[in-house]
């Protein structure tokens, strides 16, 4: 019988220690950003009733095998990877999902962790798009379908997982960002809550039966 | 000091503080040219002491689709129709295709690649798996995050797609190096699909951290350019 039941999320504030990410003006870095918009997006996620986990909960830089491992060691585990960029619109959000990729001819039941995202990619689209739907309400610009981009973090993660990009470090004044972060949080969390009842753990096909990844 | 020397004097000094005062600005703008200047030919030195892909007068005008950003629509490409000079060698056409793409559109804001990248090599092995070899400054001077880096990966594809169809998948290297990320966002572990035909879906078959597992043709491929980086 497959598996229901969404427990907890994994927010992961992209890069930090050394690496400050995007830098924009009035000295605005983007690890340092993320990580406001990660801490307000868990307390709406505590709100909902979901367990959360930072990746980090300072300025250090965990690998991104480590922030992966994060959820892979979970089970019923959503990942969510939080980055702003350093160009773009600003005031708006885009959520991604990795590309497909070719189906596995494992037959051990085993997930390569290199090609951990893969038997996830479904529920990643479900979660990416309802995600997606509650941040184009709230920032007028955003896209209204989730895109697909190749994004390293999420390859290694063994749970449904997507990346919120919101734009830009390139805003006049660090107020503009600032604006942004309830509406993130209350998007990330909305879109959660939707998701939460349609979360069945993936099973792998294995000769003589099957597995739960 | 004699009244009528003070006010002579005073007059002096205020007549070169307001001269000072108006070349000022002048001044700066001058150092500010200078500065681009060396800036400039800092770079274009580099340049030339890189391989350029030879652009032969013998070869035929050919009308080519170069993938830049668009400026209307955010995050998307826009071919842009170039006539350029093309070698008939897929290897010498995909560095031409490549430097162009790196060269820029005319429209500066319109561009996907850093203006100080160069593309170091490029080989196909038999396979049809392109290596583009690019200098480090594609990591350092691009805007970093997940749209502009894919934005940058997929020009370079869909180039290399639409000028050079002998490539149909490529391997990005930076500096004769695998690399995790572009610039920390888009993975460079894999191989990307460039043209349609390559059915074996090897753009995701293959994922390898850098230093593991690459197909046996491909690892060959990658340590030739490390060596001839090293040199």
């Amino acid at each position: 019988m497959p598996r229901t039941g969404l427990n907890i999320v994994v927010l992961d504030p992209a890069h930090g220690g050394t690496d400050q990410g995007a830098r924009g003006t009035e000295g605005i870095s983007e690890s340092d950003e993320v990580l406001q918009f990660a801490t307000a997006t868990k307390q709406a996620l505590e709100a909902q009733g979901f367990q959360v986990i930072l990746t980090r909960e300072g300025n250090d830089n965990p690998s991104f095998d480590d922030r992966s491992a994060r959820a892979n060691a979970q089970r019923g585990a959503v990942f969510i990877t939080m980055h702003i960029a350093s160009t773009g619109l600003t005031g708006t959000a885009r959520v991604y999902v990795e590309p497909d990729a070719p189906a596995s001819n494992n037959i051990t039941g085993l997930i390569p962790w290199d090609r951990a995202q893969a038997p996830f990619l479904s529920l990643s689209r479900k979660l990416g798009d309802l995600v997606q739907q509650e941040l184009s309400k709230r920032f007028k610009g955003s896209p209204d379908t989730l895109q697909t981009a190749p994004v390293r973090q999420l390859r290694t993660t063994a749970a449904p997982a997507i990346a919120v990009e919101i734009s830009s470090v390139s805003v006049k004044e660090r107020a503009e960002l600032d604006r942004m972060v309830p509406g993130v949080a209350e998007a990330i969390a909305r879109g959660l809550a939707d998701f939460r009842p349609t979360y069945v753990v993936p099973t792998i096909p294995v000769p003589g039966g099957s597995v739960h990844p | 000091m004699n009244p009528k020397w003070a006010v002579w004097l005073g007059g002096v000094l205020l007549a070169a503080v307001i001269a000072a005062a108006l070349y000022f600005p002048a001044l700066r703008r001058q150092v500010n040219k200078a500065k681009d200047l060396t800036e400039k030919t800092a770079e274009q030195a580099r340049r030339e002491l890189l391989p350029v892909a030879p652009v032969s007068t013998g070869d035929p005008m050919v009308k080519v689709k170069m993938f830049w950003g668009s400026r209307g629509q955010e995050g998307e490409l826009l071919p842009v129709i170039v006539e350029l000079p093309l070698s008939r060698d897929p290897v010498l056409r995909a560095k031409q295709v490549l430097n162009t793409l790196l060269a820029g559109p005319v429209d500066s804001e319109s561009r996907t690649l850093p203006p100080d990248a160069a593309l170091l090599a490029f080989y196909i092995l038999p396979d049809g798996t392109g290596i583009a070899d690019f200098s480090d400054e594609i990591r350092t001077s691009i805007p970093s995050g997940i749209q502009s880096e894919q934005l940058a990966v997929e020009s370079i594809v869909r180039t290399l797609e639409d000028n050079v169809p002998q490539v149909l998948r490529l391997k990005i290297l930076i500096h004769g190096q695998e690399a995790d990320t572009l610039a920390g966002h888009v993975d460079l572990t894999q191989l990307f699909r460039v043209n349609a035909k390559d059915a074996a879906g090897t753009q995701l078959d293959n994922p390898s951290p850098p230093g593991s597992s690459l197909p046996a043709p491909i690892r060959k491929a990658v340590e030739s350019v490390r060596k001839a980086t090293k040199r």
